[in-house]
């Protein structure tokens, strides 16, 4: 016979998947998106990953102190955050300013509104904008990946500052068209550099192959729905359309915007962040759409070369409201008052 | 001929918990405990309590009516065993806490005997009339036997105004570990099809339904051949149905075997289904044809932390404690005893606790059983994954409503229409923060209950 009985609330059984499992899967998402940071941007990327991701977990551990709160560290939520946050940042960032993020990232973005499940931001896309607003040129500095001999530079020769750094693809063809060299440049070779990664950029975004890898396997997972992705892509990919049909001597070719920049490691793995986007399939899709709608709009038409923080900055504030917009109607229909 | 596995009909959710109905799916019904005391409670059924009709030291035969209807919404309540009434006080009872129940003691406690029906050479439902087997359904005390205890002769009554065309028996059984009602297709075969054609007589229904969920292909197989030997195929017809919690919820099997959905707040009646368990229909069947009040059922005894798994053919009114001592006990590492199945059913503390109409699963489960995390209720803070809007069967936001709950939000709770929710506990088995969502939302919708009561209408 027992010692004692319990009593609760069925269900009694429970599928064995909790909050920790499911951020471990992201991390195991991420994996390829680290070996392609590694294979590009050798040991100075894998280290920067790590300085981030030991710094939002102490940044973690210590805002549960000052909360008196149980240790939250091994949901997993911090290390997440740290690789993300690492992910999208300039390879050569001095590990100084990445602590900075990261302490901005978990501290304030995700603590200080009251800790996983309660932030309204991205934490790792808020730290990151922290860092863009405070140290734009080191945020702007982008090294070339090792894999290219650094005397044979093969992108954007005529903007280049010298052999170890010089901008993206999305940033010098803004540049050039802006001094009238036209959008062509942007020619098939760098097309497939953009697929492989071997292109300057933040750590996890230049590879296409990495991204659709991890991002399969949490589609595989179930870790993510494809409901934001493919509306991510799919309204920058019309967005972009449209600007080349009506110019395309001023504007890039859509697909070109589909592989380079932030664009698809973002979709799969910085839009997708659950605390953030809404919660119905209509909401994704809306959300998902302004995703890429405004990623494009401040690529084509702003100032910046790049524009998907902000534009998954500005859709994860407008989550609440789009919740509310596109609220579930039972079955059975909405119940009739009386 | 179709398989059973192809054209499975279904609905949008639902969950795949492990089945584990390998304890007991192969264990034939056999008798349940001897009991020398048993209390039978006088509200086993949504409606008015049955009063008493019988007082302390009142000597009862056995099958004597004990309890009396009063109102329309209500089932009487007989005595399983000839006795003595030790007392008519409140006793334990597993929705309403207390509640009056007749205490019998047993002339000398007996074994019940599994009956055996025999079905009436050239049977013809015909014979009666609608009237006629509505009089005996609700002078046997017959109620809703798959859990939810609605009178059954107020069910199966015509209607004028929504002809009840369409009759569904329900044997999907998708609650994990029960087989009561698969033990009943299986061997009360034909009792099934007699209470079935009952029914289907009383409310006029044209089309009859007999769902089973594809994991019980054995019993499809066997209903398919006893309508066939009894040349009743056309009129009475199997549907598989995908095996998938909740399958066996009334209105996502109505949606599954007739695309019809029934409006929220509503019941079945309403679009002219009736849904009707097995363990009900064989009831029906005892009720009319034998003139056998409903005193017995058959419960599957089943979990990891009980010795000896089952299905047991009970006296109603029958301790917990008495039919997990005829099991063998528990086992050392049991934690829980649960009575329903693993899914919707209702822990007790107190193993005095009856077993009623309504009962057809006690379960007793372990530490293993539960998991770590549910048994010590560890919850996490939502990450708002949104799993549990993908397995709502009613398209409902869990997440949402149980949160207002806790909030008490309860306008917040209402305008996410937790009135609709069907507390099946898809949501709460799923979640990675092991929130408990459906507990929260049952919560809510008590706190509703009873605000609506204080107010002046």
């Amino acid at each position: 016979m027992p010692q004692e009985i319990i009593v609760s609330f069925a269900p009694h059984i429970r599928q064995p998947l909790s909050t920790r499992r499911v951020m471990l899967d992201v991390l195991i998402g991420l994996i390829p998106l680290v070996a392609a940071a590694g294979i590009y941007f050798r040991a100075r990327g894998l280290i920067l990953i790590g300085v981030c991701v030991v710094w939002c977990m102490a940044t973690e551990w210590v805002c549960n102190l000052i909360r008196k709160k149980p240790g939250s560290l091994w949901d997993l939520s911090a290390v997440v955050t740290g690789v993300i946050l690492a992910l999208s940042l300039p390879p050569a960032l001095p590990f100084w300013a990445a602590a900075i993020g990261s302490v901005i990232a978990v501290g304030v973005a995700k603590m200080a509104f009251g800790g996983l499940g309660a932030n309204v931001f991205n934490p790792a896309m808020v730290g990151r904008a922290f860092l863009t607003a405070s140290f734009g040129v080191l945020m702007t500095t982008w090294t070339v990946p090792a894999t290219i001999d650094a005397n044979l530079p093969q992108v954007g020769a005529q903007n280049i500052v010298d052999a170890r750094t010089q901008a993206t693809p999305l940033g010098w063809s803004k540049i050039a068209i802006k001094d009238g060299a036209g959008a062509d440049i942007y020619n098939e070779r760098q097309f497939v550099s953009t697929i492989t990664g071997n292109i300057p950029g933040s750590l996890g975004e230049t590879s296409v192959i990495a991204a659709l890898l991890g991002g399969a396997y949490l589609l595989i997972r179930r870790t993510i729905d494809l409901h934001i992705p493919v509306a991510v892509l799919l309204a920058a990919f019309a967005f972009a359309g449209i600007a080349y049909l009506v110019n395309p001597d001023a504007y890039v070719q859509p697909f070109y915007h589909l592989t380079s920049g932030a664009l698809l490691f973002g979709a799969f793995f910085i839009a997708t962040d659950p605390v953030t986007a809404p919660l119905t399939r209509r909401g994704m899709w809306l959300f998902g759409l302004g995703v890429g709608a405004i990623t494009l709009l401040i690529r084509v038409v702003g100032k910046y070369p790049e524009g998907f923080m902000f534009a998954v900055l500005v859709m994860n504030g407008l989550t609440p409201l789009i919740d509310r917009l596109f609220r579930r109607v039972p079955v059975g229909g909405k119940p009739r008052v009386g | 001929m179709t398989t059973a596995t192809q054209n499975s009909r279904s609905f949008a959710g639902g969950v795949h918990p492990p089945e584990g109905k390998h304890l007991t799916e192969d264990r034939a019904i056999e008798p349940g405990p001897a009991v020398k005391e048993l209390s039978i409670l006088l509200s086993q059924h949504i409606g008015a309590p049955a009063q008493a009709t019988v007082k302390k030291g009142d000597a009862v035969t056995a099958g004597q009516q004990i309890g009396e209807c009063k109102a329309f919404v209500c089932a009487p309540v007989h005595t399983p065993v000839a006795g003595k009434v030790k007392d008519v006080s409140l006793l334990p009872h597993v929705v309403l806490g207390r509640t009056m129940g007749v205490v019998l003691e047993a002339e000398a406690p007996i074994q019940p005997v599994v009956p055996s029906f025999q079905r009436p050479q050239a049977f013809d439902p015909d014979k009666y009339t609608s009237e006629q087997i509505c009089n005996a359904v609700r002078d046997a005390g017959i109620v809703g036997m798959g859990g939810a205890g609605f009178p059954t002769s107020v069910k199966i009554q015509p209607d004028a105004k929504v002809p009840k065309d369409t009759l569904i028996i329900n044997g999907c059984e998708c609650e994990p570990y029960i087989t009561c009602d698969y033990r009943i297709l299986m061997e009360w075969t034909e009792q099934v099809i007699t209470g079935v054609q009952l029914i289907a007589r009383a409310c006029g229904a044209k089309d009859v339904y007999i769902a089973i969920e594809d994991n019980k292909p054995k019993a499809i197989e066997r209903m398919n051949a006893s309508l066939q030997s009894l040349g009743l195929v056309s009129a009475i017809r199997v549907v598989p149905v995908k095996t998938k919690y909740p399958q066996g919820g009334e209105r996502q099997l109505i949606r599954a075997v007739t695309q019809k959905v029934v409006p929220t707040g509503g019941i079945p009646p309403m679009i002219g289904v009736v849904v009707s368990n097995v363990a009900t229909a064989a009831a029906v069947a005892d009720a009319v044809v034998c003139q056998r009040p409903l005193t017995h059922r058959v419960v599957t005894v089943t979990g990891l932390g009980i010795a000896r798994p089952g299905n047991y053919y009970v006296q109603i009114g029958t301790p917990v404690q008495a039919l997990i001592d005829h099991c063998g006990g528990m086992t050392a590492d049991a934690v829980k005893v649960v009575l329903g199945g693993p899914m919707m059913g209702i822990a007790i503390a107190d193993l005095s606790t009856p077993i009623t109409k309504t009962g057809g699963a006690l379960m007793v489960l372990t530490k293993q059983q539960i998991g770590t995390e549910r048994f010590e209720q560890r919850q996490s803070p939502c990450i708002r994954c949104g799993r549990c809007l993908q397995v709502c069967p009613e398209n409902l936001n869990p997440t949402k409503i149980a949160h207002a709950v806790k909030k008490h939000l309860m306008d917040v709770a209402e305008s996410y229409y937790i009135g609709a929710c069907i507390e099946c506990g898809c949501c709460s088995y799923l979640c990675p923060a092991n929130i408990d969502l459906s507990g929260l939302i049952k919560t809510g919708k008590i706190l509703l209950a009873r605000q609506r009561k204080k107010m002046p209408s």
